[in-house]
């Protein structure tokens, strides 16, 4: 365990001189640098896959992020966790693009689980929107740095000079020196204050906005990536563990036998029993601990155990709902109001009501869960595939009982996310297991475990109500919502809390006199996580889809329903909205507000781009949907034909999506691409149900089917709105009008209208 | 007289066609089991006797272990509810499946516990001529006799198929937790024998096991 | 009582359960770890690798199975990461997390080989036993489509 490790705790910029201290380098790993394909791709993963670049290296390191070897290498450190989004191929880019580097000759560098990075939980869509201010200032500073150098050593105006294309010029002169050749000057500069540091305007950072190459691609390809499951150390035992099938639930005896008789099962051992809540503690159980994943596995089918299934065991998925349902036909705690809504209502010409359902999800990431732990004395390294390494550092130093600062996370490729992957409980069972066993231990997960004991999305009733007058325009809109709250898996909990409801309700901008939002309880009896995108799944399912049956209420085109509802372009205030606050996802209101007119610009660059005004002559079947969710707005239109055989197949989808300023844009087309078939996976098959507590998929069967490309659509159209306005998210918005666009298709050619998902239990997909 | 005889059988088989039963003569058989060749004694009529044995016989034909395999288009299928097979795959020209997706692909030639994937050798769909989902005994028997729609078979090469092909045998061990057709194939082999023993008539319409 | 069996053309001595699946000899044992366990049950084609040039899920394939024959998995479709779909998968940004495409590529490989200009009909078919969690499909079919023409 190197020194260089534990790094002093300082602020974030300010710490600049953690230099030596502070540089925990990640894995490198083996296709990191671009190269060619033609030149022979490395042998596979590294028996330790460490840091290979040392602290102390020479030249220039204003900060944990950047450094510049005097051979012109710019190294810089991509902190956040690669899981598909492409994070590799695009922040480190702003940080070069701030620095006026070529990107032929960058690095990078995967960060270690540390604080001296910030936060680096890779979730939320956060990793653009929420740092790149701050990505760009580590660029600058660097630049800076080097300008400062350059400006000494020709002894002119550091205005004077220009960072560019790896190298500073002085403009009057035309003099040029590179990045290399001033990093060790660059190095004894003074490292700017934060307040000091001069940004490019967006329009001058080269490479932002661009189809931008994909990194990793050759290592993906090759099969040079190193996942989780990949790093293997030196008398690494593997174990695959017998988990309580019902959460809360522990063992009451086992007899480990005939798991112990399996040849290459070394060990069985009884892991530690969790108590409430549950947060990220791994769940307990019996692992078997043998010399390869096979006889791990085939151990633990040996294995005989008796559980006591504890006081979930009575949960029932399909009754549950049936108190959800309960929940919403009350009134509820008010989050949002606006006007009179009972008032509106009684005195409506009309009223339009449905309640919508939507069933716990899976997260089925490709790659299950998977860690490696070593335990060394009072100190652990872990190699996992994880969202979030300093939750790792935390979770694992709170299960050996040490420092998280005793815990080292290097983080491999993720083969998929999604938010399972922000959950260390794995990586503490592999470290439980490496400090009893006094070995290296990978834990891997089986596909059924990953089913079995995920944390699964919440599930959902929602009632909407709307009060319609004599012409027909909406003049009350009652939206009534229940479901367990992902802070139940952190505390008790009775129902949503009020900022859970800013996923889709708070901030939905609409033109309605008379509105209000309303809690009903709801208690989990379950581990709930949160999936890419979260409450907004239900929330724009429910929206998305009561909308079209407004429209067909008043048998109105849909499109013009959306526009007419939403009203005109305007950024709403809190007092707008009927709200007392919106978290906003952690930005404040007048840098992203919620805005009327991106909302519909993006709605009717998606009608045009569908031809939806002539889908009735052409004799197509389309449903619209859009939705703000991660200051991104997204609309989705989805055309349903029938097959042959008969079933139903979304073949086209539109999407215009603005997510303000982009930096990959090659990256953001493919998020927004696999953001259709995620959506439609959950729209079409996904639903995990519960019975006796358990739940009752295992497999990518059933509840736990996903799209093959058999049921993909021909074509995903994508349109990316060009904007200047501050990032949105990218990675999670592009999901929740995805469903509704699909039932509102399927409503379009059918005249069946779903509200509930999956469909497949109402319709033939 | 022969005529009496087959008439008090046609009305007998009428009458177990109309009451979806068997005449009230055969012995009642367990789900998992089927009658024995010397159950069908009672029957005296010879050509109805085949056909009742081919009825009996029939319960193993379209149990969905065994029609799974057998379907009447392109795609296999799954599970007692017979769902279509997932993941989705085709015949392909042989039977054996496309490229890609070929049956072998996946199926060992035993079943899997822990993967929970059935095996069998030459684990392949029969062709579409000799698909039996959605047909009737009457039409599976006709179809069975037929050289053009059985692979060209002989009837003894049918009864010597029936009684020790080891893909028909997965049918009564299926693995995991899967249903096993009724009987054994012994039981079963023998009936088709003495069906073709009895001169191989075939149920009439609405015949039902 | 040892297996033998080539791997990327070379020769292995194996003395392991002829149960073991051909996927965890190639991870385990051999260390080639870019085929990939995904579902165990060949629902998901991460593991696809070619036996004697034919698509098999070597999760549920027995390494007694493959005695005797020929193994290419992901590290040996080229040996320098040259073969067209490899080249086409890259340029076309294919790849989002990466796990299943080293599958998807191994089915994709054998379905050129017997279809060098695959239809729509024939790609979907093929590869319906590949399943990419982060949807890239739209993509496959166009990289696939590349590769073919790059062929031609």
């Amino acid at each position: 365990m190197s020194e260089r490790f534990v790094v002093p705790r300082r602020a974030f910029l300010r710490g600049l001189n953690l230099a030596i201290g502070g540089l925990a380098l990640g894995i490198v790993f083996p296709a990191e640098a671009q190269k060619p394909p033609s030149e022979p791709a490395k042998p596979p993963a590294p028996a330790t896959p460490s840091g290979s670049q040392a602290a102390d290296e020479p030249g220039l390191r204003p900060n944990v992020f950047v450094h510049v070897a005097p051979d012109g290498t710019v190294t810089i450190v991509c902190h956040r966790s690669e899981m598909g989004q492409g994070i590799r191929s695009s922040l480190p880019v702003l940080i070069a693009d701030e620095l006026g580097a070529q990107m032929s000759r960058v690095k990078i560098v995967q960060a270690d689980g540390d604080k001296a990075y910030g936060d680096q939980n890779t979730d939320g869509s956060n990793s653009i929107r929420g740092i790149h201010e701050n990505m760009r200032k580590m660029g600058a500073a660097a630049r800076m740095m080097l300008v400062a150098a350059a400006a000494k050593r020709w002894k002119v105006r550091p205005e004077d000079c220009v960072a560019k294309d790896h190298a500073v010029t002085h403009v009057p002169t035309g003099r040029s020196l590179g990045f290399g050749e001033l990093a060790l000057e660059a190095a004894k500069e003074k490292v700017p204050d934060p307040k000091d540091v001069v940004l490019r305007p967006w329009s001058e950072l080269p490479n932002v906005g661009k189809d931008l190459p994909l990194l990793d691609g050759p290592a993906y390809v090759t099969g040079q990536a190193v996942f989780g499951a990949d790093v293997k150390l030196p008398g690494m035992l593997t174990a695959v563990i017998a988990r309580p099938p019902v959460v809360g639930g522990k063992v009451v005896r086992f007899d480990a036998k005939r798991a112990l008789a399996v040849p290459g099962v070394r060990h069985v051992v009884e892991m530690p029993t969790p108590e409430p809540p549950w947060r990220f503690q791994p769940w307990g159980g019996i692992a078997v601990v043998a010399d390869h994943t096979w006889a791990a596995m085939r151990g633990r089918a040996a294995l005989d155990v008796t559980w006591d299934h504890g006081p979930n065991a009575t949960y029932d998925s399909d009754r549950y709902r049936e108190q959800l349902s309960k929940s919403v036909s009350v009134p509820g705690q008010v989050a949002r109001k606006l006007g009179d809504v009972e008032a509106a209502l009684k005195s409506a010409a009309r009223i339009v009501e449905a309640e919508y359902h939507v069933p716990h999800l899976p997260h089925l990431p490709m790659e299950p869960p998977v860690a490696v732990a070593h335990v060394q004395g009072d100190r652990c390294e872990i190699w996992a595939p994880t969202q979030n390494p300093q939750a790792a550092q935390t979770e694992v130093g709170r299960a050996l009982g040490i420092e998280p600062e005793k815990v080292r996370v290097h983080v491999t490729f993720l083969g998929g996310g999604f938010g399972r992957k922000s959950k260390p409980d794995f990586c503490a069972e592999a470290a439980l297991l490496s400090k009893k066993l006094g070995v290296p231990v990978r834990v891997q997960f089986t596909r059924a475990d990953d089913v079995r004991h995920d944390y699964v999305n919440t599930v959902s009733v929602n009632r909407l109500t709307a009060g319609l007058d004599a012409n027909g325009r909406v003049t009350a809109w009652r939206h009534r919502t229940a479901f367990p709250s992902i802070a139940s898996t952190f505390a008790e909990s009775e129902r949503p809390g009020y900022d859970d409801l800013q996923q889709g309700v708070l901030d939905l901008a609409l033109a309605v006199p008379n509105v209000s939002a309303e809690i009903g309880d709801a208690r989990s009896h379950t581990r709930i996580g949160w999936l890419r995108s979260v409450y907004n799944i239900f929330q724009a399912f429910s929206i998305g889809s009561f909308i079209d049956e407004i429209a067909q209420a008043k048998n109105a085109d849909p499109l013009d329903v959306w526009l007419e509802l939403i009203g005109p372009p305007r950024q709403l205030s809190l007092a707008d909205l009927g709200i007392e606050r919106l978290k906003n996802y952690g930005q404040p209101l007048d840098k992203h507000p919620v805005d009327a007119g991106r909302l519909r610009n993006v709605i009717e660059r998606v009608a045009r781009a569908a031809r939806w005004d002539r889908r009735k002559q052409e004799g197509r079947a389309l449903g619209l949907a859009a939705h703000r969710s991660f200051l991104s707005y997204t609309a989705v239109v989805a055309s349903a034909v029938k097959r042959p055989d008969g079933k139903i197949w979304i073949d086209e989808m539109w999407m215009a999506f603005d997510a303000g300023t982009i930096v990959n844009a090659d990256r953001v087309r493919s998020q927004l691409e696999g953001s259709a078939i995620f959506g439609m996976s959950l729209a079409l098959f996904g639903g995990i149900t519960m019975k006796g507590g358990a739940i009752e998929q295992d497999n990518f069967r059933g509840g736990g089917r996903i799209v093959r490309i058999r049921e993909a659509p021909r074509r995903i159209h994508v349109d990316v709105v060009e904007s200047t306005a501050l990032p949105g998210g990218v990675g999670e918005p592009g999901v929740p009008p995805v469903a509704p666009a699909i039932a509102n298709a399927v409503f379009a050619l059918t005249g069946k209208r779903v509200r509930e998902l999956p469909l497949v239990k109402s319709v033939e997909v | 007289m022969r005529l009496g005889v087959a008439m008090v059988a046609l009305s007998s088989l009428a009458w177990a066609c109309n009451h979806a039963k068997r005449p009230a003569e055969l012995p009642p058989v367990a789900k998992n089991q089927l009658r024995s060749v010397a159950d069908f004694s009672v029957i005296a009529d010879e050509e109805e006797r085949s056909r009742a044995l081919f009825l009996e016989a029939s319960r193993v034909f379209l149990h969905p272990r065994c029609a799974n395999c057998h379907p009447s288009g392109d795609v296999p299928l799954q599970g007692m509810d017979m769902r279509p097979h997932e993941p989705p795959v085709t015949r392909g020209p042989e039977g054996f499946g496309e490229v890609g997706m070929e049956c072998g692909g996946c199926h060992q030639d035993r079943n899997l516990e822990l993967a929970r994937v059935p095996g069998a050798p030459s684990w392949h769909l029969a062709p579409r001529e000799m698909g039996w989902v959605g047909k009737s005994p009457r039409e599976i028997c006709e179809q069975l006799k037929d050289p053009k729609r059985n692979g060209g078979k002989t009837l003894a090469q049918i009864v010597e198929h029936n009684m020790h092909d080891p893909l028909v045998a997965w049918g009564w061990r299926p693995g995991h937790d899967r249903e096993p057709v009724p009987g054994t194939q012994q039981d079963f082999g023998a009936l088709v024998a003495a069906w073709v023993e009895t001169g191989a008539h075939c149920p009439t319409d609405g015949g039902k096991p | 009582m040892s297996i033998v069996v080539r791997v990327n053309g070379k020769e292995h001595r194996l003395d392991v359960d002829p149960e073991m699946p051909l996927l965890w000899v190639l991870r385990d044992v051999l260390g080639l770890t870019g085929t990939k366990y995904g579902c165990g049950e060949a629902l998901c084609g991460a593991c696809t690798v070619h036996l004697d040039g034919r698509v098999v899920r070597s999760c549920v394939t027995p390494i007694s199975r493959a005695a005797g024959k020929e193994v290419t998995t992901i590290e040996g479709l080229s040996p320098d990461g040259s073969h067209p779909l490899q080249k086409a998968w890259v340029e076309l940004g294919v790849p989002q997390c990466g796990f299943c495409q080293a599958g998807q590529i191994m089915t994709a490989a054998a379905l050129l080989k017997k279809h060098p200009n695959p239809t729509d009909e024939q790609i979907d078919s093929s590869m319906a036993g590949n399943l990419c969690r982060c949807g890239t499909y739209g993509r496959i079919r166009e990289a696939i489509k590349k590769a073919a023409g790059g062929a031609r």
